[in-house]
């Protein structure tokens, strides 16, 4: 039974009816469990860094290289042959490469709503994760930007839609979603790299410090040591990259300053690249394209798949380097609540366009809709709409968030179902348009989807690299969220901090 | 020095360099070196030659940059009217079996590359068909014959001389005893002289034609009946009624003639015009053009048509003065089958109403009674037919083998045709043709015949060759050569004439002999007009006899033998194949690639069979044929409300292929394994084999396409046979079917009314589709005539400045007040009338021949990248609306589909490189050199008619697009020398589409501006300008021109209310608009209709329909949101 400490102001009435009624005490759970102090977190997370790489690390590399070579495999007999090695076709002229890219860009989207608009909105428990999402975003965006740049005829000319002076006088078209794109994508890609680097320096200049630290202590002795080398490697690139960083006050100020900046100037970004990701469809006249509901459904389901991915990266991470105490089941359960409200909005997304296509009185959009359910690529579908709308249903249940396998299995979910979200898109609406006589059907090759499968790999090895030499998460501010940053908080109390 | 120094790899420098010579250098010393042979070394060739290698490094600057070396040789003496870039254009005609289609080829530089009709020639009006554009292609056949052979070993021009001669003086010696000639047919009068020479020579020479498809019997009867060889000329133009019984008149040897004509029956002006539409009823056991052109058309076996036929000259005939025993014998044949006595008598009463103007026409496979029946019913109706006189036919294949039976033939010419391949199976022509001691095969191609022949004589194709011919009409057209024979190959008059031992062996002396003796006087005017006019053959007016009628009808037994038909005892129809014809297009690309009009099949044939045999052979074989899983539930009234319902697809498609089962075909102990391919519109329990395909001794392109109905085929049963039976197996054959959905699923895409409909509500074109009740494209400037709209309204959206040539030069003073010179850019639009359409497909050819469009192979065309740039979309529409049947009963609209050239094109605002923008004649262009191909158009099209270059189609060999750079990169040069130089060749990674032949328009702008000079009259007057596919339309049914002008006929076109733009509620404002289709049903017949199916479709899903379709509940939700039209 929870004690109730009452404020001697109420009266006995009121008091009374109070204590019957026993109201619970709303718990609120650490950020960081089980009373860690900050050395603790130092060492932990600088030890992922700076211990000997671990088997399973090098397993990984492994596979993940041999799966990114399909994508080079695949990309090479592109190019030298033509777009037709891909199962493309009149009337479906895109089919999976675009498919990967809005699928890629959108799961880049939880790294900059973590770090940006979490950030802008005080939200303590985005310190533990968002390091490694801002890095999946980044990844996830080489990986999409592949698709676009492939995808095109001849790939040697796509700097043509760079708007680069040239003697012909001949400019971009500066009307076309697919230009907007170009800004949006490579806007996108700079700002984060930057944003996580910026984010990266104090931690850098631990890594560094530490580094150096080891060094002068004489640990090693005389004579070769691997691990003297790599320090000494540490000590230099650190250093290069930590720019100076002294852990000075004025430092600190600034470095908050230009993140806060940084922050604001990401938000926007969080909204305007899968706006105009959206456009490439909702702007064309294809009917299942033309709607106006793509822009916010687009942001939605892309922050849906952005922290399914999260948690698809996470859950394993957090189980081999023991982070159970910075990464706990707060943050799970929080990321599924954006889950199961994003999904939700996905889900009313899906069902709105019915209505709107009803509601439009308009044959060809009507059909669209109805063919998309339940024409040809039922399947898809029914894929996409099981896996988005009630997978995340569950997550109104406490259970369920709590199992962290299960949490794990459904992110896999999330995010097959967002992938189906985008073929479902794109195919359905171009395989069946305005003419039934060129009503087609689309199916892939294996060159298609071994560049696919390929970019996991890609993605793969950039992730483990990240790992490998970079902190996973920024030690100073997972410190911030600690109860021991709070000197006015309770100390001692096992309960841990307020945020 | 020797010329062969040139082929190594040393070169000069420069000039200089090579001056350094000494031979260069005495040669430069004398003071007029007047000769090239007076010289050593050097002569004139080896000088041009060293030029231009020199001038091609001096270009390069240094030596050792891997450029190709080509060596360019400039003419040493320009030929007079060669202007590289401009066209000549020469006539000439193509050969044909019956008759030559006189022709006139553009050529570039000598080159032949693309072939007109010549207007000249009045009844084709310039019009050709799909084969004869296509014929072009043969010219540059990579596999075709390109030299002689006895056994393995060459034959040199000099020992083929001397085998000829060998020949004639053999036969001399003997008379032409053991001799035989076995010709294809032709109407070639130099070739008639030859022959009556040959036989004069040689009096026991047998000469014998024959081809597989020579559609004749109508001719034989005839010739019965009147006495002579005569041959019947419909005059359709006059005709108000038309049956037709089995007769696909759109087609066939006369098919462009009687296309023109018939289209001019059905144009309509205004809705007063109307009711003076034409009227077409066809009997037909296969779903041919003609058919789907019908107003009523009605489903019978080619074994019912003798009773059909029967039953209708009872009606129309006087019976009272036949003669009883004619009389009987046609009540005799009309009682052998149960029809539809109301649609027999009520079609009769209608043909009867127009007498003088109406007209039977009957099916050349059909037996002599159907025919002589129709000789006495078009008697009776007056009908507007010509009988005119022809050259007396020789005799058959039958003779010739029978002869070869008896070993009485030792030395056997086979001159064209592929006997091996297409006689009559029961002849065994294969091992007929080796009894003969010798047998030569003189042919284009290496084929069947040719393989088993001792001697091959490589024939030049008609491009090469001179001859002459007539023209269906008789008309006598000469066959001039646009290029000497590009191979070592021998022309056939050529060989004749040595034969039979004239002292005028050249083709050209002979043609012109014939040309003196037909009558004419001046041969050059004949060459350049392309024909003799009032050269046709002379017409007859003898009646035709009614003994020899009565004999005729009476003697028939297949007529009066009642034949029932069922799953167990089919009916097989042999027809002419879309792609081959009768197999001699077999090697040919462009045919092979051309869909089929009515299956919209490439690259095969299958058996075709009505629905109703296939849904019994599936339940008796257990089999599937029909796709089983509806794509969406049809019971539900939720998607009968949402509209969302599907009609079924004919066939099976898995992955967008068409999935056919292979059935076994037996008929009189033949069988052959072939796909079957469900066609509504079949008699029940016909199956329709398109001949022509799979041939085994063929080109690259021919090899392994389609099946081979010819060992099915036998003398007794040439146009059908009886008897026949079916087996499905599990095999499954992809079939490349470029249009998978058969059904408009009612949408108002083809816009059909029924004339009398539309003389009642003229505006019902614009009172469909979605732009009903959507707001006005135009807004506020709706109202607004075409030209303001063309010349006034926001369009374009291009991001180029174009020059202005609609005013003077503002810093140019001296143009003011002469504004009048400058006249407003034209503004180019087209108009198709879907009215006149018969979906033959000529159009498609002659854009792919004048646009340079490549062929995908079949495997390609299975993926869905075919590349035409104007395709014809073929929809069916039944009369009941269930999406779980497939219909027996459709009718069939056509529709050309190509680039709409939309004002605000959907495809140009979302290009991100401005690939594709907008010219100040309202043309959306494709900068094929800027694109990059993201696709992003291709997909924001909504006719989806933009074409990408997903391989390198020109560079690469069919079947090997996938090897990359491991495969061989280069076009053959044959190929290449088809090509337009007017038309960039494009490479992979490009979109392309139609350009409304902008290169025709720019070739008549500078024309026009020539012509101009100093008066500034540069606007081109209407009808300068026509497009490939205008060209080639035997119906008229494309116009094309300024709509910025009210009186082009395009914008005469465009004033008609029937005009309308497919999907015009996008607001993409498109220049090609359409103008609806009628159809002209007799309200009398038992199958009249109120509503075209696909008008009635569309009003019962999306339009306001009468009240009594409004009875289920659901449907009132959407049509809520229509107001009333």
């Amino acid at each position: 039974m929870a004690t109730t400490s009452q404020d001697p102001s109420l009266d006995p009435a009121q008091a009374a009816l109070l204590a019957r009624v026993e109201p619970a005490v709303l718990e609120e759970q650490a950020l960081v469990t089980n009373n860690r102090d900050f050395n603790w977190v130092t060492n932990k997370i600088c030890r992922i860094v700076e211990t000997e790489t671990p088997l399973w690390w090098w397993v990984c590399m492994a596979v993940a290289l041999a799966t990114a070579a399909f994508t080079g495999i695949g990309l090479l007999w592109l190019v030298s042959t033509g777009v037709g090695v891909w199962g493309l076709a009149n009337p479906i002229n895109w089919g999976w490469a675009i498919v990967n890219f809005v699928f890629w860009i959108g799961i880049g989207h939880a790294g900059t709503l973590i770090s940006a608009v979490l950030c802008l909105l005080k939200q303590g428990w985005r310190t533990s994760i968002n390091r490694a999402a801002e890095a999946m975003t980044i990844f996830a965006v080489v990986c999409a930007g592949i698709f676009p740049l492939f995808h095109v005829g001849r790939v040697w000319f796509a700097w043509w839609l760079f708007p680069i002076p040239n003697a012909n006088g001949i400019w971009p078209q500066f009307r076309s979603p697919l230009e907007w794109d170009v800004f949006a994508v490579s806007t996108y890609g700079t700002v984060s790299v930057l944003f996580w680097y910026m984010g990266m320096i104090p931690d850098l200049g631990v890594l560094r410090d530490r580094a150096v630290q080891r060094l002068k202590a004489g640990l090693y002795g005389k004579g070769f040591s691997m691990q003297q080398a790599m320090d000494v490697f540490r000590k230099y690139l650190y250093g290069i990259f930590a720019m100076g960083w002294r852990n000075a006050g004025n430092h600190w100020r600034n470095y908050e300053m230009a993140y806060l900046i940084l922050a604001g100037l990401s938000t926007p970004l969080v909204l305007s690249v899968h706006t105009i990701v959206s456009f490439d469809f909702a702007l064309s006249v294809l009917p299942g394209w033309h709607t106006t509901i793509f822009p916010p459904y687009f942001v939605a389901g892309a922050i849906f798949s952005g922290f399914g991915m999260v948690l698809t990266l996470m859950l394993p991470l957090r189980a081999l380097y023991g982070l159970h105490d910075l990464i706990t089941q707060r943050h799970i359960d929080n990321m599924c609540k954006i889950c199961l409200g994003t999904g939700s909005i996905v889900g009313y997304a899906y069902i709105m366009e019915f209505f709107i296509a009803w509601y439009g009185a308009n044959p060809y959009e009507s059909y669209a809709f109805i063919n998309r359910a339940f024409g040809q690529y039922w399947w898809a579908y029914l894929m996409m709409f099981s896996c988005n709308v009630f997978t995340p249903q569950l997550f109104w249940f406490k259970k369920v968030r709590e199992n962290a396998a299960l949490v794990w299995v459904m992110s896999i979910f999330i995010n097959v179902g967002m992938w189906f979200e985008r073929f479902v898109i794109t195919v359905t609406s171009l395989a069946n348009d305005f003419l039934p006589s060129s009503w087609g059907y689309y199916s892939p090759t294996i060159v298609d989807i071994m560049t696919f499968f390929g970019t996991f790999g890609l993605f793969s090895v950039l992730f483990l690299l990240f790992l490998k030499f970079l902190p996973l998460m920024p030690i100073a501010e997972v410190k911030f969220v600690m109860p021991a940053a709070d000197p006015h908080g309770a100390h001692g109390d096992d309960k841990g901090g307020k945020h | 020095m020797d010329s062969k120094d040139l082929s190594g790899p040393r070169y000069w420098k420069s000039l200089d360099d090579l001056s350094e010579t000494p031979a260069f250098k005495e040669w430069v010393e004398r003071e007029f070196p007047a000769g090239a042979s007076e010289l050593n070394g050097v002569n004139r060739r080896s000088f041009m030659k060293v030029m231009a290698a020199s001038f091609g490094l001096a270009g390069l600057g240094v030596a050792g940059c891997r450029r190709p070396e080509q060596v360019i040789l400039p003419y040493s003496k320009q030929p007079e009217n060669v202007i590289p870039g401009i066209p000549v254009y020469y006539t000439t005609a193509q050969p044909g079996n019956r008759s030559h289609t006189p022709i006139i080829v553009e050529t570039h530089t000598g080159r032949p590359t693309k072939i007109e009709g010549n207007p000249s020639y009045v009844a084709n009006g310039g019009a050709t068909s799909g084969f004869t554009q296509a014929s072009l292609l043969d010219l540059y056949d990579p596999d075709r014959a390109t030299k002689s052979f006895t056994g393995t070993q060459r034959l040199s021009k000099e020992k083929l001389l001397d085998f000829i001669a060998q020949l004639a003086s053999e036969a001399k010696q003997n008379g032409g005893q053991g001799f035989a000639v076995l010709a294809e047919p032709s109407s070639s009068p130099s070739r008639m002289r030859l022959v009556e020479s040959l036989k004069a020579q040689y009096p026991s020479m047998i000469w014998a034609e024959y081809s597989p498809l020579h559609d004749a019997a109508s001719e034989q009867v005839l010739t019965e009946l009147l006495d002579q060889p005569a041959r019947a000329l419909p005059r359709l133009a006059e005709t108000k009624r038309i049956l037709s019984i089995d007769a696909d008149f759109l087609t066939g040897d006369n098919g462009i003639a009687q296309s023109r004509a018939f289209a001019s029956t059905r144009k309509v002006k205004d809705s007063k015009e109307a009711k003076q539409m034409s009227r077409l009823y066809a009997v037909e056991s296969s779903l041919t053009q003609t058919g789907s052109m019908a107003d009523h058309r009605l489903r019978l076996s080619c074994s019912q048509m003798a009773a059909f036929i029967a039953q209708l000259s009872l009606e129309i005939l006087d019976v009272a003065a036949l003669n009883p025993e004619l009389l009987a014998s046609i009540r005799k044949i009309a009682a052998t089958q149960e029809l539809d006595g109301r649609w027999v008598s009520e079609c009769a009463a209608d043909l009867l109403a127009y007498k003088g103007q109406a007209i039977v026409l009957v099916g050349e496979h059909l037996s002599p009674a159907v025919q002589s029946i129709a000789v006495a019913i078009n008697q009776q109706l007056a009908a507007p037919i010509d009988y005119v006189e022809i050259p007396a036919a020789e005799a058959g294949i039958e003779l010739i083998a029978q002869k070869l039976k008896t070993k009485q033939i030792d030395t056997l010419l086979i001159l064209g045709g592929n006997p091996a391949y297409d006689a009559p199976a029961d002849l065994n022509w294969s091992q007929l043709q080796a009894t003969a001691k010798r047998s030569v095969y003189f042919g284009g191609a290496h084929n069947e015949t040719a393989e088993l022949a001792s001697t091959f004589i490589a024939a030049s194709h008609y491009l090469e060759s001179w001859g002459d011919g007539r023209a269906f009409d008789g008309t006598l057209v000469p066959v001039q050569p646009m290029i000497e024979p590009l191979f070592d190959t021998f022309n056939e008059l050529e060989l004749l004439a040595r034969l039979a031992a004239q002292t005028e062996t050249d083709a050209y002396s002979i043609v012109k002999s014939t040309f003196k003796l037909s009558g004419g006087r001046d041969f050059n005017r004949f060459l350049s007009d392309g024909l003799l006019s009032d050269s046709a053959y002379g017409k007859i007016s003898v009646a035709p006899s009614a003994e020899k009628l009565f004999k005729l009808v009476a003697a028939d037994s297949v007529a009066s033998s009642a034949a029932t038909l069922s799953m167990d005892k089919l009916e097989l129809r042999f027809t002419a194949n879309a792609h081959s014809y009768d197999g001699r297009y077999a090697n040919n690309g462009w045919m092979m690639e051309c869909p089929d009009s009515i299956t919209q099949l490439t690259w095969d044939n299958a058996i075709l069979i009505s629905p109703r045999l296939a849904k019994e052979l599936e339940q008796t074989q257990g089999v599937q044929i029909f796709p089983s899983k509806k794509p969406m539930n049809k019971d539900s009234a939720f998607f009968e409300a949402a509209k969302g319902t599907l009609q079924t697809n004919t066939a099976k498609f898995k992955r967008g292929k068409e999935q056919a089962v292979v059935a076994k075909l037996t008929v009189a102990g033949k069988q052959i394994e072939a796909p079957i391919h469900v066609l509504p519109g079949l008699a029940n329990y016909t199956l329709v084999l398109p001949l022509g395909m799979g041939r085994t001794v063929v080109g690259r392109v021919g090899k392994g396409v389609g099946f081979n109905a010819y060992p099915l085929r036998t003398s007794q049963g040439l146009g059908y046979c009886l008897g026949a039976t079916i087996q499905l197996t599990e095999k499954v054959y992809p079939l490349a079917n470029t249009q998978e959905h058969w059904s408009m699923e009612g949408r108002a895409i083809v816009r059909e009314s029924t004339a009398s409909y539309y003389s009642k509500k003229s505006d019902f074109a614009t009172q469909m589709g979605v732009e009903s009740h959507a707001p006005a494209n135009y807004g506020k400037d709706k109202d607004k005539t075409l030209q303001e709209k063309v010349t006034n309204q926001y369009r374009g959206n291009s991001a180029y400045k174009h020059p202005s040539f609609t005013k003077p030069a503002p810093n140019v003073k001296v143009w003011e007040g002469h504004e009048d010179k400058f006249p407003d850019v034209q503004q180019w639009g087209m108009a198709i009338d879907l009215n006149s359409c018969t979906g033959c497909n000529a159009c498609v050819v002659a854009c792919q021949s004048e646009n340079n469009v490549p062929i995908v192979g079949k495997d390609q065309v299975l993926r869905g990248r075919e590349m035409h740039w104007l395709r014809i979309d073929r929809y069916f529409s039944a009369e009941k609306y269930d999406q779980s049947e497939i219909p027996e009963d459709v009718q069939v609209s056509f529709m050309g589909m190509m680039c709409q050239h939309c004002e605000n094109a959907p495809c140009e605002q979302v290009c991100p490189v401005n690939a594709t923008v907008h010219d100040s004649q309202g043309l959306n262009t494709m900068a094929y050199n800027r694109c990059v191909g993201t696709r992003y158009c291709a997909n924001n099209c909504p006719y989806k008619v933009r074409r990408f270059n997903f391989f390198d189609w020109n560079k690469r060999q069919i079947g090997e697009f996938y090897k990359g750079p491991l495969g061989p990169v280069d076009e053959p040069e044959l190929q290449k020398m088809q090509k337009n130089p007017n038309v960039t060749v494009r490479m992979r990674g490009v979109m392309e589409k139609c350009t409304f032949c902008t290169q025709r328009i720019e070739a008549a702008k500078i024309e026009q501006k020539r012509l101009a000079g100093a008066s500034g009259d540069i606007k081109i007057p209407d009808g300068k300008i026509k497009t490939a596919c205008q060209q080639a339309c035997a119906a008229d049914a494309i116009s094309f021109g300024d709509v910025s002008d009210v009186n082009s006929e395009v914008s005469q076109a465009k004033a008609s209310d029937r005009d309308y733009s497919v999907l015009g509620y996008l607001n993409a404002r498109p220049r090609t608009t359409y103008l609806a289709r009628l159809r002209n049903p007799n309200p009398k017949m038992p199958d009249a209709y109120k509503y075209p199916y696909a008008y009635s479709q569309y009003k019962k899903r999306y339009g306001s329909a009468a009240p009594s379709q409004h009875s289920k509940g659901a449907s009132h939700v959407h049509d809520a949101a229509h107001p009333a039209h």
